[in-house]
């Protein structure tokens, strides 16, 4: 009969006497155990061997018990700390035995509810006491440590450890028990007489050939069986950062929602990020350390006169026949110094006043998705720089319940719902709301954006005559809720763990 | 955002809301605005909340706000004071950076320990929120009883605000033992220490005298003579600042919250020197001498005309008139029907406003109290009604098409900071800034940077790379990484005087990286955006010589392709080899 080339190794390697195991016959044939297992499956269907198996338990020392069987159990060297510290005559402070034992984080823990277990002494109101007549070397847990040290992946029947004791270790996690089926096989009698007969080798193909093609030899070759359960070579190939693909979905959405993307300088005059806000000059926020001024260059070249003036004339003086300034200064050389924006309504500021593509026609809506830079403290949720996303809508007569309505739709597509408005206060939009939403997953209530209706005091310097709603969020905190991640450190920067990048989940 | 710390008990008692457990008292201030951050050591709740209304800047102020919530109280309440006894005479000698005072005595008044710490707590708020860290205004509170005014005008007791010169007179400020000058202060005392910059230009310094001598030196420190305690029964408040319009209005809520415990205020008179610093905005009267005097507190309101049309198109409802009378008095306001406009039939309200009010410049700030009053909550959201087209910019639209064929050539992209420090930006890939290659340039540098990691706006992106590879060696290779960001440099020719724009960065790390396999990537690149690539070969002190090349786009000079130099990879720790390329973006388009 013909077979394929490692049924009839595996068939030559087994004995008719006695059962050969798995692992022998692999080592024999030199093939891969699972190829062996599977080519004795195969001979055993066809009556040619015959296949018993059982299960084996084994056991070996985990981390914690390697560690251990190295240094010590933590009880032991609890006590011999305690010992040095003459534990044995008087009670000693418990901070100084652990201090000088060097034992530290969970170990301590683990050192002091085995202490008095064993009989080394007793821990009493923070003191420690030492039995003289303990004796470690007749520890039959460390003795089991070390007996264990040697083996790996022992039968639990060679070890010489009583089974009390391998209950024990097990209990406090120091020995893993790891059952393992074991498959032996024996040839049958039909078996050895088709081997009498003589098997023949079926011919098998590794590779196909372009000549195994044009010559049409293909029809009559066999083709070698893989192992296709076998994990392959990893690669990882590439793919769009996960921040980035955040940004993407969030303008994805807001194209949806007819929105134009704005775009527009990081470097800024102050006069765009703050003064055309209606933001006072001695506003905390702009004199404030969260800023990052420029050292070099230090002002902007030019700004629109005419603006200038109307943006002066409203802090000053405020807007509309009811309005009042604010009582601050206002000096133009402050608002031409540059700064690495601190919002991207330093963007809409520049779009509205007509300073990047004309003059806008309500109604409009725009959007930006891009960096803003603060000077905070970097913690695992607050970078210095990171992205805003901006959002404005221009019509005639827009109500708080447009704006409402807008956020809700936009929220929602990111599983965020039953947003709630707290009123706020921002010193260029009135009325101002605070968002908030609950997390897809914990439920709690958290922060996830800020807007507002654009006050007359900003708009009308910029020559905008109708209402403009607003409303900014910070890209990373979309992110953070969306994949619950912990520091957004590991994700965004030069600190970025390329491991988490290639295996985070995608999300669509 | 300021916090302030409120005791529930005070508030209770303030309030008269007895029955208020603590939680729910956390949701009426939620509903104010004030959200509950944690309690204090002592127990006290401790909110925060927009630094706009700061009147509620102290548990009186907060509990105010809360009768209004409540409906125990409404429209506006404006506390009487009696007619002024004391003058504060404003000498010609104080500093022309300062040249505005204010002030108010309170009688009977009741401290104990926790209405001493509410009246210091709100007075350092104001310090923080509306006096600009004390620069536009401060204030000191005195007692009473410990000042000796002179009666030198028609037998009413008169105190001087003067300048002084820096070691013109001696007075023992809080916390001394010792006898200091004013300069003195700013050099040893831990309080004159912390101030000091706000007045040391001066040439003279601000000081406040009585009788007896100088007894305040603001905006720094009082003197320990007039020290209030729980004791004082009546208080002598002064305020001086930059602006008279911003000490009045702290006056005013510090006379809120003191009227609340009842303590009875009586006004003080005001005398300006000369007509040339009291040029505010003010009703003062003229003096005989030239100057001008005002009396205060100025407890007077204001009025806003706000449109019943604009309060619906706000809030997007219909409202009765009546129901917008309702909900002003409901916010500790007063509105008043009339019909306004050229044709007289649009319908207006006269909105009174209350002197403790620091936050309404214009009608829509009335309209906001309105919709709180209302619930913002309990309006439906709706979509708006108008449609218009969404599209994305051109070069955010280039960004995401070149950013897929980058991954679809096998690069994992990344998103690195714009900031970085010049080490790792020059030193560190071998270049300086006045080199003549490409990723040289002079950067845009921060005046005062969060560290040294982060001083300038980088200048090319393959630093922000190498220092990924440097933090990755660690994790499986090959490791080929791409960044499309922006790099920064100096231009005279621009408006902000920096040329920003965005760069496509690639790296390729592993064991048999090479020039080609850069060069392969970045001519498939160029392929698929039908641009005409060449690399002719370049010196470049990041690259190893002889496997450098510019990268030339339609004729231009755009970027630089190589091998990375042993050295810079030494520098970075890496054990392999690294070929990389980058260019403007702008090339592609």
């Amino acid at each position: 009969m013909q077979l394929p080339e490692s049924q009839v190794a595996v068939l030559e390697a087994a004995s008719a006497d006695e059962a050969t195991s798995v692992d022998a016959l692999a080592r024999t044939t030199d093939l891969p155990p699972e190829t062996v297992t599977g080519a004795a499956f195969e001979l055993a269907e066809e009556g040619l061997v015959a296949i018993e198996e059982r299960v084996d338990e084994t056991i070996s020392l985990t981390d914690e018990g390697t560690t251990y069987a190295d240094e010590g159990l933590p009880e032991v060297r609890l006590y011999e700390a305690a010992l040095e510290a003459g534990a044995d005559d008087d009670p000693v402070s418990m901070g100084q035995v652990i201090g000088a034992s060097g034992l530290e984080g969970p170990q301590v823990d683990i050192a002091l509810s085995n202490y008095a277990r064993k009989g080394y002494g007793s821990i009493d109101s923070g003191e420690i006491t030492a039995d003289p007549d303990a004796d470690p070397g007749a520890d039959a847990e460390a003795n089991a440590l070390e007996t264990l040290s040697d083996t790996d992946d022992a039968p639990v029947d060679t070890v010489d450890v009583d089974a009390e004791t391998l209950e024990q270790l097990d209990r406090r996690g120091l020995l893993e028990r790891t059952e393992s089926t074991v498959r032996e096989v024996t040839l049958s009698e039909l078996g050895v007489t088709e081997l009498m007969a003589g098997i023949e080798t079926a011919e098998t193909i590794g590779q196909v050939t372009p000549d195994l093609l044009t010559s049409g030899e293909w029809e009559d070759v066999e083709f070698a069986e893989y192992n296709v359960e076998a994990d392959a070579e990893r690669v990882e190939g590439g793919r769009v950062h996960i921040l980035r693909q955040t940004a993407e979905r969030v303008k994805d959405v807001l194209v949806g929602m007819g929105f134009q993307e704005m775009e527009g300088p990081h470097v800024d005059a102050d006069f765009w990020i703050n003064d055309c806000l209606f933001m006072p000059q001695d506003h905390p926020a702009r004199t404030h350390w969260d800023r990052f001024a420029l050292e070099h260059p230090t002002h902007i070249d030019d700004l629109p006169d005419d603006l200038v003036e109307r943006v002066e004339r409203a802090h000053r003086e405020g807007v509309g026949d009811d309005g009042e300034g604010y009582r601050s200064p206002w000096d133009e050389e402050f608002a031409r110094a540059l700064a690495l924006r601190g919002h991207t309504t330093s963007l809409s500021a520049r779009y509205l006043a007509g300073h990047e593509i004309g003059e806008i026609e309500p109604p409009a809506r725009y959007f930006s998705v891009e960096k803003v830079y603060r000077n905070d403290t970097l913690d695992p949720t607050h970078l210095l720089e990171f992205f805003q996303i901006e959002g404005w809508v221009m019509a005639e007569d827009l109500s708080v319940r447009d704006l409402m309505g807008t956020f809700e739709e936009f929220y929602a597509q990111f599983g965020i719902t039953d947003i709630e408005f707290k009123p706020h206060y921002n010193p260029y939009t009135e009325p101002s709301f605070e968002l908030f939403g609950t997390h897809p997953t914990t439920g709690e209530l958290v922060e996830i954006g800020n807007s507002g209706i654009f006050r007359e005091e900003m708009l009308e310097p910029l020559g905008v005559e109708c209402d403009v709603m607003a409303w900014g969020l910070a890209l990373e905190r979309l992110l953070m809720l969306m994949y619950g991640f912990e520091d957004i450190r590991d994700i965004h920067g030069t600190l970025c763990d390329l491991e988490l990048l290639r295996e985070t989940e995608v999300t669509y | 955002m300021p916090t302030v710390d409120i005791d529930p008990d005070e508030l209770r008692e303030l309030t008269g809301r007895e029955e208020k457990r603590d939680e729910e008292l956390k949701e009426d201030l939620f509903g104010l605005g004030l959200e509950f951050e944690g309690r204090t050591e002592e127990g006290a709740f401790e909110l925060e909340f927009a630094p706009d209304r700061l009147d509620r800047l102290s548990v009186e102020g907060v509990a105010r706000s809360m009768r209004y919530q409540y409906g125990d109280a409404r429209g506006v309440h404006v506390p009487s004071a009696n007619s002024p006894e004391w003058t504060i005479v404003v000498d010609d000698s104080v500093p022309e950076e300062r040249p505005y005072v204010t002030g108010v005595v309170v009688r009977d008044v009741d401290l104990d320990e926790e209405s001493l710490e509410s009246l210091i707590q709100l007075q350092e708020k104001l310090h923080a929120t509306m006096g600009r860290k004390r620069a536009k205004g401060a204030i000191g509170i005195h007692d009473l009883t410990m000042l000796k005014g002179s009666a030198a005008t028609e037998g009413n007791p008169t105190i001087e605000y003067v300048g002084v010169e820096p070691d013109g007179d001696r007075f023992v400020p809080l916390d001394s033992d010792a006898e200091l000058t004013p300069g003195e202060v700013l050099e040893d005392h831990p309080t004159g220490r912390t101030y000091a910059d706000l007045v040391s230009e001066y040439e003279r310094y601000p000081a406040i005298y009585d009788d007896l001598g100088l007894f305040s030196f603001p905006p720094v420190i009082n003197g320990r003579r007039t020290e209030v305690s729980t004791d004082s029964r009546d208080l002598f408040v002064e305020m001086t600042g930059t602006d008279q319009w911003t000490i009045d209005k702290m006056l005013n809520i510090v006379c809120y919250a003191l009227a609340a415990r009842g303590a009875t205020l009586e006004e003080v008179t005001i005398e300006y020197a000369d007509s040339e610093s009291a040029n505010a905005d003010s009703n003062g009267s003229r003096t005989q001498s030239g100057g001008r005097e005002l009396v205060r507190p100025d407890l007077s309101t204001k009025t806003k005309t706000v449109s019943h049309d604009r309060i619906e198109t706000i809030l997007g409802i219909d409202l009765d008139p009546d129901e917008v009378v309702d909900l002003a008095e409901r916010s500790g306001l007063e509105a008043e029907k009339r019909d306004g406009g050229d044709d007289g039939d649009e319908l207006v309200y006269e909105v009174t406003i209350p002197p403790y009010r620091v936050d309404v410049l214009h009608p829509l700030d009335v309209i906001d109290d309105l919709g709180r009053a209302y619930g913002f909550n309990d309006l439906e959201p709706k979509y708006p009604d108008v449609g218009t087209v969404g599209g994305r910019h051109e070069r955010s639209r280039l960004e995401r098409s070149v950013r897929e064929q980058l991954v679809g050539l096998g690069f994992e992209d990344l998103l690195n900071f714009h900031m970085i420090s010049e080490a790792e930006n020059y030193d560190r890939v071998g270049i300086s800034p006045d080199d003549d290659v490409f990723g040289a340039g002079e950067p845009a540098t921060i005046k005062e940077p969060y560290s040294e990691d982060y001083t300038m706006l980088r200048t090319w992106v393959t630093p922000s790379l190498m220092m990924v590879l440097e933090r990755n060696t660690h994790r499986a290779y090959p490791q080929d990484l791409a960044e499309i960001g922006v790099a920064a440099v100096l231009d005279d020719a621009e408006n902000t005087g920096v040329d920003e724009r965005r760069r496509v960065g690639a790296v390729l790390a592993s064991h048999d990286a090479g020039y080609e396999d850069a060069k392969a990537r970045l001519q498939a690149l160029c392929r698929r955006f039908d641009v005409d690539l060449e690399t002719p070969p370049t010196e470049h002190p990041t690259y190893i010589p002889g496997r450098t090349a510019s990268v030339v786009v339609d004729g231009e000079e755009v970027g630089v392709i190589g091998e990375i130099h042993p050295k810079v990879l030494v520098e970075h720790d890496l054990e392999v080899p690294v070929a990389g390329f980058e260019f403007d973006l702008a090339a592609l388009r």
